[in-house]
């Protein structure tokens, strides 16, 4: 018998030059290619083209019996494959063969089904409003650059990022595999980190959303503690929200390295919609309780405890493969399993109290709609730009000068809220053609700019009256690479203040909204639906009833009322006035049910 | 009749609406403030035996003019110092319903309740510390319940506090109180809730305690939430003259009645919903337990505190 090698380190060697990472593991042999590319690296007009690659390049792989997959991340891509060692060694071969030449006779194929994987996925909202429309922040939109890509695009996204020297592999198993030899496209030196962009003038910030819950993350020095930190949060939260309170169901928190040095802790609770208030606040108290240093040792030691079990796991060093390979990519050498368990025992409360201190200077909260969390000390997430350009206003319909108004000057587009303050001041949303992250252009003259700071704005030149030429000069002024072309829409939309656009369009969402000082029907169209009140269900029903009762009569008398003792004349006029009184009870219902929504 | 006219024509002395009459504390609390003797008031807060209502010497000194002038910066060198917390928490609410003032919410300007709310929100904030570094500190919860109503946080964030509280304090007099007037419909509650409370307060605390005030409270609550003749009908239903002697028996009509902080206005409940029931003998014994101590509540929603006091007192005497 062979003594085993020691089974949880990770051994650094290359493979045709391509750095890679080996650890010794028993059953089918595991291996990844991890490039240093990922969302972040795209643009807000190029959206997606680093998942459509990745699909390309997994296209010949076909219905393979082994198990592959591919991954795009916010800066690293990774693709993953499990089976026996030739296996193996054709997949990573293929991928790599496929990254020189993408087979681009399934370019539009594979768009459809990106198109398709995006319609089930739900965007995340914290990204957008922390990092703006770039870098990280792209993770939070939806893949709106994969439409207009060109086959010469996708392949110089291919060809620059994809490359020998942008990539790392590892493996886990009994041995290397023989005859592996790999294939990139060459191209420049290593990707340096995407730029870590900022869209939160103040932190602690927060934002309102519709959805229940309470959804915070903050950024952190990446460490051994802050991982802890997370793990203990988890269990605050669980303890004061689930077992304490009642008020939610689950309450959990993860840890995401970025591999730059730091690392975001997300932390979740949801929430019956009757107990968000005590949500929030229980959320709000278990957080003060570790700033104020009230970190539990018992706490402490379980979190330990199950981080040192993965540690010395008999997988242990397979499941950090991935993570070593993305920080090999970024300049960091693997650890060995001593160093990271000597850290991790090292770890007291005081150290736990300090990164909690640090993540309550960077949060971001996502707090239910109709909810803040500026008596908590944090500060509202901007929805408005601080400023509105000059240049030509167009006033939605009447024009009296309540109304929303479009102002496209030489700079920019702003959309100024209905009425200004008292202090002379106007909430506006404006974006720069400068600092244009996209330009959403519709066949029917539509278009949406988005600002790299996240804020939006759609200028409708049918529900604003704006001239063609003066449409033509935001064409023209806003940069090119930043257009996306969409298909005709089935709907143009009216001329809504920017807040009713937020709730009415999902997709997409951004920090648009100005406010509107009045809640009046905008001009120039009909009042956008609003949510229906209790009040107003409870009056559907009853008129709902009521003609429907009067209808059963109308009907009653017209069908039977034509008897020999009363005249055609008198039938007429009471069956007509039957319907009348009917149509009158209906009315009201429709009413409300044509002005709401539920 | 003015204030003079009454107590003039009354054979009594006048009522005492000062706390120090009950408890002679209060004038060394406020000296000590007045010498900003920081240490001596910790020290002799600290020393309160464990149950104590510390909010009643936490209210005397938020009451301090200008205390917060020297609570900022001394907060701002001891930041874990959980009483200068709380204190100086209590003082923020206290100034920002000074700008706010009493008046109905109409008659308040945008400009005022900004004020409010501002300072409200300085006050949350050094309260949140205050809790986060001891969960079981009565006196800071009992501000927060007051800030969640004030910030409008809703019912069940109240309610929670409140039970944070609870966990540690089960009969709280002070913080039951607050959580009644959150409780109530004014504040965005139910008179379902609210009389709920007061019940389970009356029921969960010992016989003899101030607790049972609650029923009274709520009561009086619901009167004046009346009007007209509607008042004198509700005060007038069997159910509601029974629960009141029930809670009264309970506590402040109970042999053992216990006079810990806040009992005058425990007792001064119930001897003014007696009296406005008609029910003069108990009345007098409420008045006579009294003396001539008496809380500005309730007597204010009834109207002019001394001289409601004094009618009621004299009519209760008089017949009972």
């Amino acid at each position: 018998m062979t003594p085993l090698p020691p089974p949880a380190d990770l051994y650094l060697t290359e493979v045709d030059g391509i750095p890679t990472l080996f650890a010794y593991a028993t059953g089918p042999m595991r291996a990844g290619l991890v490039f240093r590319v990922g969302v972040a690296d795209e643009t807000l007009a190029r959206a997606g083209v680093t998942h459509l690659v990745e699909h390309l390049a997994l296209y010949r792989q076909g219905l393979a019996d082994y198990h592959f997959n591919g991954a795009t991340k916010a800066a690293f891509t990774h693709f993953h494959v499990e089976g026996a060692e030739h296996e193996v060694v054709a997949y990573l071969q293929g991928v790599c063969a496929s990254l020189v030449d993408l087979p681009m006779d399934r370019l539009e194929t594979e768009k459809e089904i990106l198109r398709t994987e995006e319609s089930r996925r739900e965007d995340p909202q914290l990204p957008l409003w922390r990092y703006g429309a770039q870098g990280y922040g792209l993770v939070g939109y939806p893949e709106w650059g994969v439409r207009n890509l060109r086959p010469d695009d996708v392949r110089h996204w291919a060809h620059t990022h994809f490359t020998h020297g942008n990539a790392v592999l590892w493996i886990a198993g009994d041995r290397m595999p023989a005859g592996l030899s790999l294939k990139l496209p060459e191209g420049g030196p290593r990707r340096p980190m995407p730029a870590v962009t900022s869209a939160l003038p103040h932190s602690p910030a927060y934002f309102s959303d519709g959805r229940g819950g309470v959804l915070l993350d903050a950024v952190v020095g990446d460490s051994v503690a802050a991982r802890l930190y997370a793990g203990v949060l988890e269990r605050e939260l669980s303890r004061a929200l689930r077992q304490e309170g009642g008020y939610s169901y689950t309450a959990a928190t993860d840890y995401t390295s970025r591999r730059d040095g730091h690392a975001l802790v997300t932390a979740f609770a949801d929430s019956l919609p009757a107990k968000q208030d005590a949500v929030l606040g229980g959320f709000v108290d278990v957080l003060a309780g570790l700033q104020a240093g009230r970190i539990g040792q018992a706490d402490l030691e379980a979190v330990r405890t199950r981080a040192d079990g993965t540690l010395t796991g008999h997988d242990s060093a397979v499941r950090r493969l991935p993570g070593a390979a993305e920080d090999l990519l970024t300049g960091r050498a693997p650890r060995g399993v001593d160093e990271l368990r000597s850290e991790l025992w090292a770890v007291t409360p005081a150290h736990v109290h300090a990164v909690a201190l640090e993540a309550a200077g960077t949060a971001l909260m996502q707090v239910p709609a109709g909810h803040r969390a500026d008596w908590a000390g944090y500060t509202a997430a901007p929805t408005s730009s601080p400023y509105a350009v000059t240049g030509r206003r167009f006033g939605a319909g009447r024009g009296d000068g309540n109304a929303p108004a479009l102002v496209i000057g030489d700079d920019g587009v702003s959309l100024t809220a209905a009425a200004a303050a008292k202090d002379g001041t106007q909430e506006a949303a404006t974006v720069l053609y400068r600092s244009c992250a996209a330009v959403l252009s519709w066949p029917d003259g539509g278009r949406r700019l988005i600002g790299t700071d996240g804020i939006m704005v759609d200028v409708e030149p049918g529900a604003y009256g704006v001239d063609a030429h003066t449409m033509a000069s935001i064409d023209v002024a806003v940069p090119p690479d930043a257009v996306i072309r969409l298909p005709p829409r089935p709907q143009q939309p009216k001329a809504q203040s920017a807040r009713s656009q937020s709730q009415t369009q999902t997709q997409s969402q951004t920090q648009t909204q100005v406010q509107p000082q009045s809640a009046g029907a905008p001009a120039g169209g009909e009042a956008p639906a609003v949510r229906r009140t209790g009040r107003q269900t409870a009056a559907v029903v009853v008129f709902g009833l009521l003609s429907g009762l009067f209808a059963f009569v109308a009907l009653a008398f017209t069908v039977f009322g034509d008897d020999p003792q009363t005249s055609t004349g008198e039938w007429v006029g009471l069956s007509g006035f039957l319907w009348g009184v009917t149509a009158l009870l209906a009315w009201p219902a429709v009413r409300i049910l044509r002005r709401s929504r539920r | 009749m003015s204030q003079a006219a009454a107590a003039a024509s009354s054979s009594l002395p006048p009522p005492d609406f000062e706390r120090a009459s009950a408890f002679p504390e209060v004038t060394w609390l406020r000296n000590a403030a007045a010498a900003r003797d920081w240490a001596s008031i910790r020290q002799y807060i600290d020393g309160l035996p464990f149950g104590t209502d510390r909010s009643f010497a936490v209210v005397v000194l938020a009451e301090v003019d200008g205390i917060e002038e020297w609570l900022r910066p001394l907060v701002a060198a001891a930041p874990d110092d959980v009483l200068a917390l709380t204190v100086l928490g209590s003082r923020e609410v206290d100034i920002g319903w000074e700008i706010r003032t009493s008046a109905r919410a109409e008659h308040v300007s945008k400009a005022q309740f900004a004020g409010l709310h501002a300072h409200l929100r300085q006050a949350e904030q050094l309260l949140i510390r205050a809790t986060a570094l001891d969960p079981s500190y009565d006196a800071a919860w009992v501000e927060r319940i007051t800030t969640a109503m004030g910030l409008q946080l809703g019912q069940n964030e109240a309610r929670r506090r409140y039970d944070r509280l609870a966990k540690h304090h089960p009969h709280h007099l002070s913080a039951q109180r607050r959580l009644l007037q959150q409780l109530c419909p004014k504040w965005s509650g139910s008179w379902e809730s609210a009389h709920g409370f007061a019940r389970e307060s009356l029921l969960s605390a010992p016989e003899g305690a101030m607790n049972g005030c609650l029923v009274a409270e709520v009561h009086l609550e619901h009167w004046l939430s009346l009007k007209g003749q509607e008042r004198e009908a509700y005060l007038r239903q069997e159910h509601v003259r029974a629960e009141v002697v029930e809670a009264a028996e309970r506590s402040a009509l109970h042999p053992h009645f216990h006079r810990g902080y806040g009992w005058v206005g425990a007792q001064s409940s119930f001897a003014a919903v007696f009296s406005l029931m008609g029910d003069l003998p108990r009345a007098a014994a409420c008045f006579r337990a009294l003396g001539n101590l008496a809380s500005e509540h309730p007597w204010n929603y009834l109207g002019e505190p001394a001289e409601t006091f004094v009618r009621h007192r004299d009519a209760a005497l008089a017949k009972g």
